[in-house]
């Protein structure tokens, strides 16, 4: 297939259909197609992870991968994390914990720890640090990164 | 990056015709984490994209068969270093998978698109050596089997043909217990690629393989049948002069940057000695569950 | 109405450290830690930083470049781009106006395009536009530009070498002694009589900083719109107003028609400070007659901004006892091609080279070395990391060699509160002592280590602004929420909360009916810039004023409505105290507005005059001051340099926000072990970047860090900002390196003299200990 290739989409919860170029990368399409800009460009190599979304229940550095590897499955970004303009429990740990400084990581950030917390209830220091590690931070804020998901996971096992 | 055309085969035999058809134009996609960095540097321009992960033929996973674990060419990363297994049979490869870069990185790279990248430093590679991996290949004459220990050519070359791909790779299952362990040198402790990859591996009958990458165009495998290495109250110098032996195919390049050549080999004598212990250790323990 | 810089108040000595608590706290009070203003949108992927914003109609810019160090540009073809759908326009050197148009926050040295010749890799060339991103980088590809490479100086001895090529146009300095070297210019600083000096013991050494660059994980952005009869520009930029000012000479339209927007930048460090491409930019959305959009690739911003390296030679002077004879120290600072601020770094940051202490005679030679690399520009530490470095680690050489403590030698050194310490220049301004002690304690300083461990100490010690000019203006809407209005830069370090709990304290309101309005030039009162850790001490104190300004109005409200003589009315803190009671804000300004309603609006100046005699300009405002202390572990097979425990105390007269400062101070640390642990610029033989990208260019990840870090910080309150604030977030950066380099050197006996400590270089020094 070349020129426009249709595919179909869950984004966000939202089930879309739009038309990509095979070329395009997922972040490319996700931030210039659907307005989602959430999702960042930086190294566009996936080392640094600021444009990390997850793809079909596994994150992945959406820069690496081309849109019309999505069709059929599910993407959420950043913007998908929190219902009804309510913070998620995450997000909240991030503000109270100080993780948060220019913030253009963020979003990668808690689309991993997001991840991280679905596949391990009560992380520890070490397999936060490991999840995160392929998110870069250049105002270092990993050690308030790492309270707060370890805030999360406690809030979260407390709550339950 | 350039445009192409992408196709996305559901079948094998669909695959392998395009690929024949285009052969150094067509370029096969599985996980996209070497691909797509090519892609974007322009060092690859190829007219058609393939992209593996709809051909049924080619379902990612892992099962046993004949004596056999066959893992199928894209699998990820993520999954083989998860895998119980693996993690009991096939520690080192395991180990590896688990370092091959971040989490998002993991979660894409396949076994597959690993071995057929073939850069000199891919993570996976000494552990399929010393586990006598043999690689499962089809293509427009039908299917084939290599070891591995005849894959890597050079830098970004293998035995491939014209119209080939690799749809599964297996694993021997090993008759009696085996200690392996992958170590590796990277400029820091977060996610790297390598600088000198080694894997070690000592089995019951006191045979030690040890295969190490990223100090050449090609990893290499060796193999130490005299049992001297693996044994413990052996000499000093006699291991010493042993290893020296398996180590001499190490001719790192000058040009890298990651890593000096003299460094290198330095460390590849490092981790050499830290892998046969760490991997007798762990025969011992294993034999010692039985 | 202005507030003049008061003098250090005295407080008390030996206060109690500040620890931030883990979390954030309180209602949004100077001294509580409230949630991050502007966090809510950083969370949720609202925020928009430049690259998030599209206009209509816009075209994308890409730039070309030529593969080499310095070349001489031949002929430049751009007819196989032009036959790319979508391509509109190239623009070169020829198309701009004649001669070249040039700016430079110090020398106007830089074209706003290469023209003749590309001075360093990654000198643009060309600069296509497009109507798609895509089209944009195809035809930048298929720009075709024949070169002649030329002969590039790339390193200080090449630069320095009387037959290297000249890197600078001579023209552009004609009267300057100079000329006809790559020394841009020499700056020297002394005191006493250094040859005179009598010292038991002399220590001289050669070390070296190695060139790093910035990687914010925001790449630099540009927009640039026509706008009637003027122009719109958004910018990742740190200094609006500066940049508001280069564009307007450059295009030649009044200021009130270049109206700058600055969102918050994702990151910063000093790398987004001064003008880059903006004017290229602007003169591409002229020519347009629509707007142009540049946004770089990560690889394009190491090829745009990087921190000077250094060379520094150091020889110390020590009594038997320790006490410092003299400083002699030559430092050749390797900046780029262009001046951009990177002589403002050697001068500043060579100036207080000999470390916050008592020295009787020194000699400071700092030279500004001009070669064909990327532009060096500021970068936290601002010039001082380098000297710090070599300086620290010759104390050390000393101590040792006199069989002194190290912590010891350096306490017996410090200078103490209100000692001028630089003759003429702002007197010490801190209990720095209270930082080392308290940095020695917390690394457990003198206990029995494992083996292959050592511990390491060290002090850094910064100049803050030496000039400076903040407005703020704060309205106090009717229902008593508020608006401030500062032209400061938020790239991370959290101004906009700072200025948000000084008016929600001042002025009683709650943190979250406080709205910060910062970068857009038509809406904000002028700021001179973000930079120098200066913005909670200038623009704070602007903020104060402003404040206080509202809170003579509401004195005068009060007065009136109750029929008080004003001198018997105070507002204190958010509260409106008379001779017999206490009222609320609201209580006073509803009644006082009256039926009209209205809002009472507060204007607030800070200012620090230039002082033309001094080397500087003017004297430091304050001092950062810093204490690193470190245990680290050396695997001497390999090299491997593990950091077991890191503590990081900073003087900061009053933490406004104990979180944010503690967040500063940790990241500050943690970006200093990039320099001495893992990043360096790799050149080939001709002068070209090597490890462009992510892939080959390490930075500190989450798995890198210290095993244990711990940051605190002293509170005198004798800081000349609000409440006894200093600034702070650059002096946790300063001594990184030398407190690591010193627990290398106790590890393993090695003293290493270059940066960075990779595995291999410390395995190499090892290799080669006698």
């Amino acid at each position: 297939m070349s020129g426009r290739i249709p595919i179909q989409v869950t984004v966000n919860g939202r089930a879309r259909a739009f038309e990509v170029a095979a070329h395009h990368t997922l972040l490319e399409v996700l931030r210039d197609d659907l307005q989602l800009t959430g999702t960042k460009e930086c190294c566009l190599v996936g080392e640094c992870g600021a444009c990390t979304v997850r793809l079909d229940g596994r994150i992945v550095d959406s820069c690496l991968v081309l849109a019309v590897e999505a069709d059929g499955g599910e993407v959420t970004t950043v913007e998908g994390l929190a219902s009804d303009g309510r913070l998620s429990r995450l997000q909240g740990a991030f503000l109270d914990e100080g993780a948060v400084q220019c913030g253009f990581c963020i979003p990668g950030q808690i689309v991993a720890a997001d991840d991280l917390l679905r596949r391990v209830a009560r992380p520890t220091v070490g397999e936060i640090q490991e999840g995160l590690a392929g998110n870069l931070c250049r105002c270092a804020c990993y050690g308030q990164i790492t309270a707060a998901v370890a805030a999360a996971a406690a809030a979260e096992a407390g709550a339950r | 990056m350039h445009p192409f055309s992408y196709e996305r085969p559901a079948t094998l035999a669909r695959a392998v015709a395009l690929l024949e058809a285009h052969g150094p134009e067509a370029r096969v996609l599985a996980g996209g984490t070497d691909l797509i960095i090519r892609l974007r540097d322009g060092s690859l321009a190829p007219t058609v994209v393939v992209d593996l992960k709809r051909i049924a033929e080619l379902e990612p996973g892992i099962r046993e068969a004949d004596g056999r674990l066959v893992i199928g060419a894209t699998t990820v990363m993520t999954d083989i270093a998860a895998d119980a297994r693996i993690r009991r049979r096939f520690e080192a490869l395991a180990e590896a998978a688990a370092v091959v870069g971040s989490v998002q990185i993991r979660n894409r790279a396949t076994l597959g698109g690993n071995i057929c990248n073939a850069s000199p430093a891919a993570d996976t590679a000494p552990a399929l050596l010393v586990h006598g991996a043999v690689v499962v290949i089809a293509g427009p004459s039908g299917s084939r089997r290599i070891p591995i220990d005849g894959w890597f050519v050079r830098s970004g070359v293998t035995t491939l043909g014209r119209g080939e791909l690799v749809t599964a790779i297996e694993l021997p299952l090993p008759a009696a217990p085996m200690g392996s362990v992958h170590l590796r040198r990277t400029r820091r402790r977060g996610h790297d690629l390598a600088s000198v990859t080694l894997c070690c591996g000592v089995d019951a009958s006191g045979v030690t393989r040890l295969a190490y990458g990223s100090v050449g165009p090609r990893p290499v495998l060796a193999v130490d049948a005299t049992g001297v290495l693996a044994d413990r109250d052996a000499a000093p110098e006699a291991r010493t002069g042993l290893l020296e032996r398996m180590l001499a195919e190490a001719t790192p390049s000058a040009r890298s940057m990651r890593a000096s050549p003299d460094y290198r080999l330095a460390m590849l004598r490092v981790l050499a000695r830290r892998g046969v212990d760490i991997a007798t250790a762990r025969l011992a323990a294993a034999e010692g569950r039985r | 109405m202005s507030a003049g810089m008061s003098a250090a108040a005295g407080a008390a000595p030996g206060a109690a450290p500040g620890t931030a608590t883990g979390t954030a706290t309180g209602s949004g009070r100077v001294g509580d830690s409230p949630r991050r203003v502007g966090g809510h949108d950083r969370v949720t992927g609202l925020q928009r930083y430049v690259a998030d914003l599209h206009l209509p109609d816009e075209l994308h810019a890409r730039l070309v470049t030529v593969p080499v160090a310095r070349a001489r540009i031949v002929t430049i073809d751009a007819s196989a781009a032009e036959r790319v759908p979508g391509f509109r326009f190239v623009m070169t050197a020829a198309d701009l106006p004649q001669p070249m148009p040039r700016f430079g926050p110090q020398f106007r040295d830089r074209p706003v395009i290469a023209v003749g010749e590309t001075k360093y890799h990654g000198d643009p060339v060309a600069a296509v536009a497009a109507d798609t991103r895509d089209a944009a980088e195809e035809a930048a590809g298929l720009v075709r530009v024949d070169y002649e490479e030329l002969p590039a100086a790339f390193t200080v001895a090449a630069a320095l070498d009387p037959a290297a090529p000249l890197v600078q146009d001579p023209s552009l300095r004609p009267n300057d002694p100079l000329v006809g070297t790559n020394v841009l210019r020499e700056h020297r600083v002394g005191w006493g009589d250094v040859e005179a000096a009598v010292a038991d013991l002399v220590v001289e050494q050669r070390y070296t900083f190695p060139m790093v660059t910035h990687f914010a994980i925001e790449p630099h952005a540009y927009i640039v719109a026509p706008d009637g009869d003027g122009i719109a520009v958004w910018s990742s930029i740190q200094h609006p107003n500066w940049l508001q000012k280069v564009l307007a000479e450059l295009l030649r339209l009044p200021l009130s028609k270049v109206r700058v927007h600055s969102p918050d930048p994702g990151g910063g460090f000093g790398g987004k400070q001064h003008t880059k491409y903006e004017p290229l930019v602007a003169f591409m959305a002229l020519r347009a007659g629509r707007p142009v959009r540049l946004v770089l690739t990560l690889e394009e911003t190491f090829q745009a901004v990087r921190r000077a390296a250094a060379e520094v030679r150091v020889r110390t002077g020590f009594q038997s006892d320790g006490t410092l004879a003299f400083q002699d120290i030559e430092a050749n600072y390797l900046i780029g091609a262009y001046a951009d601020i990177a002589d403002r770094v050697v001068g500043k940051g060579s100036y207080p080279g000999c470390g916050p202490y008592r020295v009787p005679a020194a000699r400071i030679l700092a030279r500004s070395v001009l070669s064909h690399t990327v532009p060096s520009t500021a970068f936290r530490g601002f010039g001082n990391p380098q000297v710090n470095w070599a300086v620290e680690s010759n104390l050390d050489e000393g101590a040792r060699a006199l069989g002194i403590d190290r912590l010891e030698l350096r306490l017996r050194n410090l200078a103490r509160p209100g000692e001028a310490f630089i003759p003429f220049d702002t007197p010490c301004d801190g209990q720095w002592e209270q930082s080392v002690r308290r940095a020695a304690e917390l690394i457990g300083w003198g206990r029995p280590l494992p083996a292959g461990h050592g511990l390491g100490i060290a002090v850094g010690i910064k100049s803050g602004p030496t000039t400076g000019l903040s407005y703020a203006t704060v309205r106090l809407l009717v229902d008593g929420s508020v608006i401030v209005f500062a032209g400061t830069s938020d790239m991370g370090q959290g101004a906009r909360t700072v200025f948000a709990q000084i008016a929600a304290d001042e002025l009683g309101a709650p943190l979250d009916a406080v709205t910060v309005v910062m970068g857009d030039t038509a809406i904000v009162p002028y700021d001179q810039q973000t930079s120098a850790s200066r913005s909670t001490v200038l623009m704070g104190n602007a903020v104060l004023a402003a404040c206080r300004e509202i809170q003579g109005k509401l004195r005068a409200m009060a007065a009136r409505l109750h029929g008080l003589d004003e001198a018997t009315v105070m507002v204190d803190r958010g509260v409106v105290r008379l001779p017999e009671r206490e009222l609320t804000i609201l209580e006073v300004l509803v009644p006082g507005l009256g039926r009209l309603g209205g809002e009472l609006i507060g204007n607030g100046e800070m200012r620090k005059d230039a002082e033309p005699d001094h080397p500087l300009g003017g004297s430091a405002a304050f001092f950062e001051f810093n204490c690193t202390a470190v245990e680290a572990a050396v695997d001497e097979e390999t090299g491997d340099v593990t950091l077991v425990h890191y503590a990081t105390v900073s003087d900061v007269g009053k933490a406004i926000n104990p979180l944010q400062v503690r967040m500063q101070d940790e990241g500050a640390a943690i970006q200093g072990l990039g320099h001495t642990l893992m990043e360096h610029y790799i050149f080939d033989e001709s002068g070209r970047i090597r490890n462009l990208g992510a892939i080959d260019y390490r930075i500190p990840t989450s798995l890198d860090l210290p095993l244990e870090i711990v940051s605190e910080h002293v509170e005198n309150e004798d800081g000349p900002g609000p409440y006894g604030s200093k600034g702070m977030s650059e002096g946790a950066l300063l001594c990184v390196a030398s407190a690591v380099g010193a627990a290398v050197r106790d590890a393993t006996g090695v003293a290493i003299r270059d940066l960075p400590l990779t595995p291999e270089r410390v395995w190499r020094a090892l290799q080669e200990r006698p």
